[in-house]
């Protein structure tokens, strides 16, 4: 420091002022609390160094590897989104034949897209979306729908039905519903058809039993 | 040999309440006469006392010996001062005692020059406050003007600047004699 900021009379003089100092109380109670702040050890703000190093960088890896696992499992549990059955190669198939895995994946695929609904499951009349699809089972075991109005009711039906059935079962129900005259249900339920699996070829044969002559 | 300041701060940071111990038993006296020369009310001061001490202890975590430990210290002694004085407005800060008057009048010391100490206790209160704060930065904390500049925040001319005045202010008072 220069001698101008300095003076050593001054400084002399400012020692014999007295040199009070803080009351025993305030000592004791600034120990105290720091005794206690030592007791907790903040967490350091700077990484680790030595031993300790490896730390920070395995725990960022292992949640890494668990998140990546996590939505690895979520993806392979979910179902396929919207992906038409009949887009599978078509599978040669006689009436009343088991169905084949292909299938029988489809139809458990379909079960949890249902329940999760989707915007198609939200719109009236969407194909085979109804809020509440019934397997084979859950509808023998409804009760009979109201016979008022019937069409309706048989239309409703069809569907409820279609959503668990194979497109080649839907085919065989509409050239049924063909067979038997009721040509406005079997238009119906054909165009919902096509709505559902665009890509879906029907075969000549078939074709000719389900459309309208 | 005495384990330096900034060597007891790390281990107090690291868990060592001894280490504090040690550190506070050095720098208590001297900062609370900074603390109370500076406000110059002794309940004030008691109380902005503790409050440095307790950020020092909070702040533990974040120390890093970069300067000398007295200069962290004072640093965070003039934050609490600044912030004292911006509530009270200075000004308002009402004059409790002479508190150099009561070491004058020891009579002890009244043999020593009773009037020349009575001057230089009124010449510091007198002093305008960052003058006084650079004075006693000085004299108490040991700084020197560039680490009263980093306390204080102030530039290193702006601190050398106002220990030459208060100095200067001093000095007279004493040679008055």
């Amino acid at each position: 420091m220069a001698e101008s900021e300095h003076d050593p009379k001054v400084s002399s003089r400012y020692r014999e002022l007295g040199r009070e100092e803080p009351p025993a109380e305030i000592d004791a109670a600034i120990l105290a609390a720091s005794r206690r702040a030592a007791e907790v050890h903040p967490a350091p703000l700077v990484a680790p160094s030595g031993r300790r190093r490896w730390y920070f960088p395995v725990a960022a890896a292992a949640i890494i590897v668990l998140a990546a696992a996590v939505t690895f499992h979520m993806d392979r549990e979910r179902p396929e989104p919207d992906m038409p059955v009949a887009a599978a190669p078509e599978p040669v198939k006689t009436p009343g034949s088991k169905p084949s895995e292909v299938e029988r994946k489809a139809s458990r695929a379909e079960a949890p897209r249902r329940e999760r609904g989707t915007d198609d499951a939200r719109k009236p009349g969407a194909y085979g979306f109804a809020p509440e699809p019934p397997t084979q089972t859950a509808e023998t075991q409804r009760p009979a729908p109201a016979p008022a109005p019937a069409a309706r009711s048989e239309v409703r039906a069809a569907r409820l039905m279609a959503q668990a059935e194979s497109p080649e079962r839907t085919l065989e129900r509409i050239a049924e519903l063909r067979r038997q005259g009721r040509h406005e249900e079997a238009d119906q339920a054909l165009k919902e058809f096509r709505k559902r699996y665009p890509d879906y070829k029907i075969p000549e044969a078939m074709l000719q039993k389900v459309e309208k002559k | 040999m005495e384990a330096p300041d900034e060597q007891l701060m790390l281990a107090y940071r690291d868990g060592d309440a001894g280490a504090f111990e040690t550190l506070y038993r050095r720098h208590r006296g001297a900062l609370y006469r900074f603390v109370l020369r500076g406000v110059k009310n002794r309940a004030t001061a008691e109380e902005l006392y503790q409050e440095i001490w307790i950020r020092v202890i909070e702040a533990r975590a974040r120390y890093k010996p970069q300067a000398r430990f007295t200069t962290w210290l004072y640093t965070i002694a003039h934050n609490r001062m600044v912030d004292h004085w911006r509530k009270k407005e200075i000004a308002a800060i009402p004059l409790e005692e002479n508190l150099s008057t009561s070491a004058v009048l020891n009579p002890a010391r009244q043999a020593e020059g009773r009037e020349a100490l009575a001057r230089l206790a009124r010449a510091i209160d007198e002093l305008p406050h960052v003058q006084r704060e650079a004075f006693l930065l000085h004299e108490e904390g040991g700084l020197t003007i560039s680490e009263i500049a980093v306390a204080t925040g102030a530039g290193e001319e702006a601190a050398k600047s106002r220990l030459r005045y208060a100095m200067a202010k001093l000095k007279a008072a004493v040679d008055d004699g």
